[in-house]
């Protein structure tokens, strides 16, 4: 029997002359969990989308059942029984949730849309597959588990033998993934096919049944689950051995460099994404924030970076409230931010690098004087921080855009440690950045918690918080629910009944380690 | 070459060639329509020129000075305003508004002209303060709503427009009119309040002078001073500005009311220089011809005078070849909707490119790719 | 004039039916661009649309008779609404398609065709008649007024439908209100229309469902053109019968504005659209009182930006309002530790 895909020789150019893929050959049997495993830049988001229509190879074709096709959009993928759960969902946040499954393809009477159809459909749907989710409700106001649900319906509804699902678990909770595992594997007992892209190796374990493994554009493994340990699919992955331990000397905790007490947050729809939040930062520690995703890391970090003035309580550095005054008042109180959304807030793409690496300075002394802006002095730093961070471009006035994205990190990071900061603010630095750029990275706050800085280290990968953090806060719900000093008898396990809100400490004991 | 050199020379090839095929679009409508085509594009390409006749004795004289000083004029106004968008769009804000700072400007200026009395520098100085005071303050509004109240600015600006040339129209009939005149518009301003003529047989003024000016100040604030610093990186990317501790509400603001002081200057060379009144329409539809401006210049303030000129020449050409054929200055319009719309359309080049590229095989693309780039 | 008289005739039939007119080239095209914005392609050349389809119109209808001789009376004014519709399609689909295929920014684009209709159609105009100014020269047929039958034997009621000389509307002020409806039903009861508001709104989502984006934005942008330009058409061949250089003043954006005024959508637009139209009626009202015309002029683009301030003030406080609350509940919950 032929596979139910077949892609052979698959060949991506961007029109900017990045290479995605190259001689990729990927296969799925009918009825299998296919995991699709490589880091963040690896080629596999493009091959999805090539197979879903929503890109065009620029080499190389398609079978299913043995069958060549050729997949010009969407629209076909899902004729020919493929749909695809997107990383970011593909919803209309203003319409219900039964608009939202039907879209597209909605049931009609008279020639007019018939909506309550829609909600029959969605309910038998639901009932069918296990997925609980309210028809009436308008998405914007379900939470994230329901939406991948819809998400997953949706595909069902037109009929879809394949499913992709794109990193589902990166926005769940715990149990929220545990619910998603099993739904994929009642989908898989109803004669469906699922290929699961991830890049946590926990999961590839958990629920798949073959593994390909992709770099740099192309295919380096495909194998039985079974058959290989997470270390064999890690070492396809990065092309070497994982250096998971990094050097570091006993810790000289100083003074408290910055106190927050109080912090809490309430998004413009009115949802509190932050609760009572206080600890401290001490001179020479780092502090990791751990938690599972959506817990309201994302938030602290914004606010304590000052995009957003706190709803109550505040931040103090030396006695001095730093918050509420936008973030140049921050910024001048001695923090510096490595944002999550990189590509967002982190830089301007059209901009060159020397503007880029002095959007927090260029106002003072030396770039700026008697109100004139000093070019010479701009380029001269940009040079100097190139060199001293290995930034690979063709010069200071080459554009962020033109560079790659481990050179677009590194812009972020030489600009921020070189503002010399008294607190440093890491969220997520690792993510989607290349091994060899993790380590320079986690070096690097390593380095300046040894010169004596306060690092807040906000991490959604736990095996990072236990290496690099001195003292550990988890975060549950937008609250501080635990917090210990580091130790190596800290286990993954441990913090993660912390994480998943199975257990809390005592606010006595919370404070005994703040 | 450098990256940044070659894709410059790209750019400069590319406003050619759209130009180019602009004006060559413009003969064919001018050949649907005139007896003439042939005459009437000459006149429409070389009228603006002065032209030198030598006599029979073998002196020499200058003909078509005035026509030399239409351009000018015409450029000046153009420059101004190319200036005020070029603000505005690098910041990526789509104010539309510098129609209604031109009036406002050209309004208080004709207000201070007509009912102060000083000597010439200080009256003058004095129009010029309050046509871009006004200027400023007709920009500062749309730029408040925008920045503090997320109001779209090219509906509030569009809508300003409006209240400002009725505004003007209901000030001027109501207070200001002459009626001694014919038409509708005020007296002639005092000699004090008039831009003296710096090209004899013009009326090329001091605001030639003023302009040359405004490009080397708007070059240097937007590329040496903090606040262009901030405007730029604003117009690049909202929330890395505001990542990076620019007070991105205030510079939204100060972008649009900075870029209507131009426009309010731009109102003082059509009243005090050009008219030496106030009339019911200024110039017709100026406001919006300074986006084309801006557009060629590609928002870089040291190209607005090339383009203004440019533009100027082609508007200036166009009233001529009305004169001296049977087609109209409008004809001008056409070819600048038709500049705007191809420099606009970006994806023109990359367009050709993956024709080109598809016609090879994809063996072919990835041999020639030698470095492998990380994966967007 | 006395202010009774005024205040009279501003309180009556024929006033309501004169706004009826004034409003009708306001509420096509703010249907056309409610439609497009909600498509997420903000149409900004309602106005070059408008003034184009108004030069066609008259153009085709008054030489209709010369270019095609033979054909029975009555038709040429069709002809010249049908080269109206067409020439608005034209201009909304260079729109369309520059935007959509080649990149351009869709205000510029948009720009560029305002720019054109204003240039166009004087240039046109003087090659056809000599005159830059306006088509009197040529005899432009009208679109035909409509009476609604039996209504006009009710007092006041008759006057409404029919105007106050009960002689009817024009045919379009008919189609602007019966447009209303039909975009309603479009945008809420249909597919077409669903999948264009799910465009609008997260256009990435709608194409992984297979929503063809550039194509529903295509068909948005064409039925904003066609709309916009059957207000065009309402104003050279119904409410004037001739065309004149800038003959919309403004009108399209004064539509646009409707339709944020409307709070983006058909019903809201309508009402939005009709207090611009009043406002219309009302400069004519009031110019015999002496009270200026440029006043009257000057309140739907306030009441527009008044209308922007409003909402947005109303939704920080709202979002203050939220915030306010937790806070409150949050002490609440700390006293209770």
């Amino acid at each position: 029997m032929p596979n139910l895909i077949d892609m052979r020789d698959i060949i991506k150019v961007y029109p900017n002359g990045v290479v995605a893929n190259r001689d990729v050959n990927f296969s799925v049997e009918k009825g299998e969990i296919h995991a699709l495993v490589g880091e963040n830049g690896a080629g596999k988001s493009t091959l999805m989308k090539i197979l879903y229509g929503l890109e065009q190879p620029t080499g190389g074709q398609i079978f299913l059942n043995g069958r060549a096709v050729t997949i010009h959009n969407s629209h076909q993928a899902i004729n020919l029984g493929i749909g695809m759960v997107h990383q970011n969902f593909m919803l209309i946040p203003s319409f219900t949730v039964a608009e939202n499954v039907v879209l597209g393809q909605e049931p009609t009477k008279r020639q007019m849309i018939d909506a309550e159809a829609a909600t029959r459909i969605t309910l038998q749907l639901a009932q069918a597959y296990g997925l609980d989710v309210d028809p009436a409700a308008k998405v914007e106001a379900t939470p994230v588990g329901m939406r991948q649900r819809v998400e997953i319906l949706k595909t069902l509804y037109r009929g879809a033998d394949l499913l992709i699902l794109d990193e589902p678990t990166a926005v769940l909770t715990p149990q929220e993934t545990d619910d998603l595992f099993d739904a994929v594997r009642r989908l898989v007992g109803q004669g469906k096919t699922v290929i699961f892209i991830t890049h946590k190796l926990v999961e590839v374990k958990e629920i798949s049944d073959r593994v390909t493994v992709m770099r740099h554009g192309e295919v380096t493994g495909r194998m039985q689950t079974a058959d290989v340990s997470e270390e064999d699919i890690a070492r396809m992955m990065v092309g070497r051995d994982v250096l998971f331990r990094i050097e570091k000397p006993p810790q000289q905790r100083g003074e408290a460099v910055v106190r927050v007490s109080g912090l809490s947050y309430v998004s413009a729809t009115g949802r509190p994404l932050l609760r009572n939040v206080s600890f401290n930062v001490y001179h020479g520690e780092i502090l990791g924030i751990a938690g599972v995703e959506g817990n309201g890391q994302t938030q602290l970090a914004e606010l304590l970076g000052g995009l957003a003035p706190p709803t109550t309580g505040e931040a103090t550095i030396g006695g001095q409230s730093i918050l509420g005054r936008g973030p140049r008042h921050v910024r001048e109180a001695g923090v510096a931010h490595i944002p999550e959304d990189r590509l967002t807030n982190g830089v301007a793409l059209e901009a060159s690098i020397a503007d880029n690496l002095v959007v927090d300075r260029y106002y003072r002394p030396p770039f700026t004087h008697r109100g004139a802006m000093s070019l010479r002095q701009i380029r001269q730093h940009a040079e100097n921080l190139m060199q001293k961070f290995d930034i690979r471009a063709a010069g200071a006035e080459a554009t962020i855009g033109s560079l790659s994205g481990g050179n677009m990190q590194k812009v972020i990071i030489a600009r921020e440690f070189s503002a010399d900061p008294a607190l440093l603010i890491a969220a997520q630095p690792t993510r989607g950045v290349d091994i060899g750029a993790s380590e320079f990275v986690r070096r690097q706050l390593v380095e300046a918690r040894n010169a004596g800085k306060a690092v807040l280290l906000i991490s959604a990968d736990l095996a990072e918080i236990l290496t690099l953090a001195d003292r550990i806060a988890v975060m549950y719900k937008g609250e501080i629910v635990a917090v210990f000093p580091n130790s190596p008898d800290l286990s993954e396990e441990a913090l993660g009944l912390y994480m998943l809100g199975l257990k809390r400490q005592t606010p006595p004991e919370i404070e005994s380690h703040l | 070459m450098s990256a940044t050199r070659r894709q410059m020379a790209l750019e400069i090839v590319r406003i050619v060639v759209v130009v180019a095929l602009a004006l060559l679009l413009g003969f064919f409508i001018t050949a649907l329509v005139s007896d003439d085509p042939v005459g009437a594009y000459t006149e429409f390409l070389t009228g603006p020129l002065p032209k030198v006749s030598i006599n029979d004795d073998g002196s020499w004289q200058l003909r078509g000075v005035n026509r030399f000083g239409n351009w000018i004029e015409d450029s000046i106004t153009l420059i101004l305003l190319g200036l005020s968008v070029a603000i505005v769009f690098s910041a990526r804000q789509f104010s539309l508004g510098a129609e209604g700072q031109l009036f406002l400007g050209a309004l208080a200026a004709g207000a201070v002209s007509l009912y102060i009395q000083a000597p010439a520098v200080i009256h003058i100085s004095l129009a010029l303060i309050a046509a871009g005071s006004a200027g400023f303050i007709w920009g500062l509004i749309p730029g408040a709503l925008k920045a503090y109240l997320n109001a779209d600015e090219i509906v509030s600006t569009l809508m300003l427009n409006i209240i400002a040339i009725q505004f003007y129209q209901f000030v001027l009939i109501r207070y200001m009119r002459d009626f001694s005149a014919g038409y509708v518009g005020t007296e002639y301003f005092p000699e004090t309040a008039v831009l003296p003529v710096v090209i004899p047989g013009t009326r090329v003024t001091v605001a030639l002078f003023i302009t040359i000016a405004a490009v080397v100040v708007v070059w240097f604030f937007m590329s040496r001073m903090p606040l262009g610093y901030e405007i730029r990186m604003l117009g690049a990317n909202r929330k890395f500005a505001e990542y990076g501790g620019i007070k991105v509400k205030r510079v939204i603001t100060l972008s649009m009311a900075i870029s209507g002081i131009l426009a309010g200057l731009a109102g003082t060379h059509l009243s005090m220089g050009l008219l030496k009144q106030l009339t019911l329409s200024l110039s017709p539809n100026i406001g919006f011809e300074g986006i084309v401006v801006a557009l060629l210049a590609r928002n870089d303030p040291k190209w607005v005078p090339v383009a203004g000129l440019f533009y100027g020449y082609l508007r200036t050409g166009a009233q001529i070849m009305e004169r001296s054929s049977d087609v109209t200055r409008e004809m001008v319009l056409v070819i600048q909707a038709v500049i705007i719309l191809f420099i606009t359309a970006e994806l023109i080049l990359p367009l050709i490119q993956q024709w080109w590229r598809r016609r090879r095989s994809p063996k072919a693309i990835l041999d020639s790719i030698e470095e492998v780039g990380d994966v967007a | 004039m006395s202010l009774e008289t005024v205040l009279a005739s501003i309180f009556s039939a024929a006033f309501i039916a004169t706004i009826l007119r004034t409003s009708t080239p306001i509420i096509l095209p703010a249907m056309g661009g409610l439609i497009s914005e909600l498509a997420g392609v903000i149409n900004i050349a309602l106005e070059g649309i408008m003034l184009a389809a108004a030069f066609f119109g008259v153009v085709v209808g008054a030489l209709g008779p010369e270019w095609l001789p033979g054909l029975p009376g009555w038709i040429y004014p069709w002809l010249g609404a049908l080269a109206g519709i067409t020439v608005g399609l034209g201009l909304a689909l260079i729109i369309a398609f520059f935007h959509l295929e080649l990149g351009a920014d869709i205000i510029m684009a948009a720009l560029a065709i305002n720019i054109l209709a204003a240039g166009g159609t004087v240039f046109l105009m003087f090659s056809l008649t000599g005159d830059k100014g306006s088509t009197s020269t040529l005899a432009s047929p009208a679109l035909p007024t409509i009476t609604i039958p039996l209504v006009s034997y009710i007092p006041f009621v008759g006057q409404v439908f029919n105007g106050e000389n009960l002689s009817g509307y024009n045919m379009i002020t008919y189609v602007a209100f019966i447009s209303v409806g039909l975009v309603w039903v479009f945008l809420y009861r249909t597919r077409l229309g669903t999948h264009l508001r799910a465009v609008g709104e997260n256009p990435a989502a709608a194409a992984s469902v297979g929503i063809n984006v550039k194509r529903v934005q295509y068909i948005a942008l064409l039925i904003s053109g066609v709309l916009a330009a059957l207000g065009g058409i309402n104003l050279s061949m119904g409410y004037l019968t001739l065309f004149q250089a800038d003959m919309t003043a403004g009108r399209g954006f004064i539509a646009l504005a409707a339709v944020f005024l409307g709070n983006k959508n058909p019903v809201g637009t309508l009402i939005a659209a009709l207090i611009f139209g009043a406002a219309g009626a009302l400069e004519a009202q009031l110019g015999t009182l002496n009270i200026p015309s440029q006043l009257i002029t000057m309140i739907p683009p306030l009441v527009t930006i008044a209308a922007l301030v409003i909402y947005n003030l109303r939704r920080q406080a709202q979002m203050a309002a939220n915030a306010r609350k937790f806070q409150e509940k949050l002490e609440a919950d700390q006293k209770a530790v």
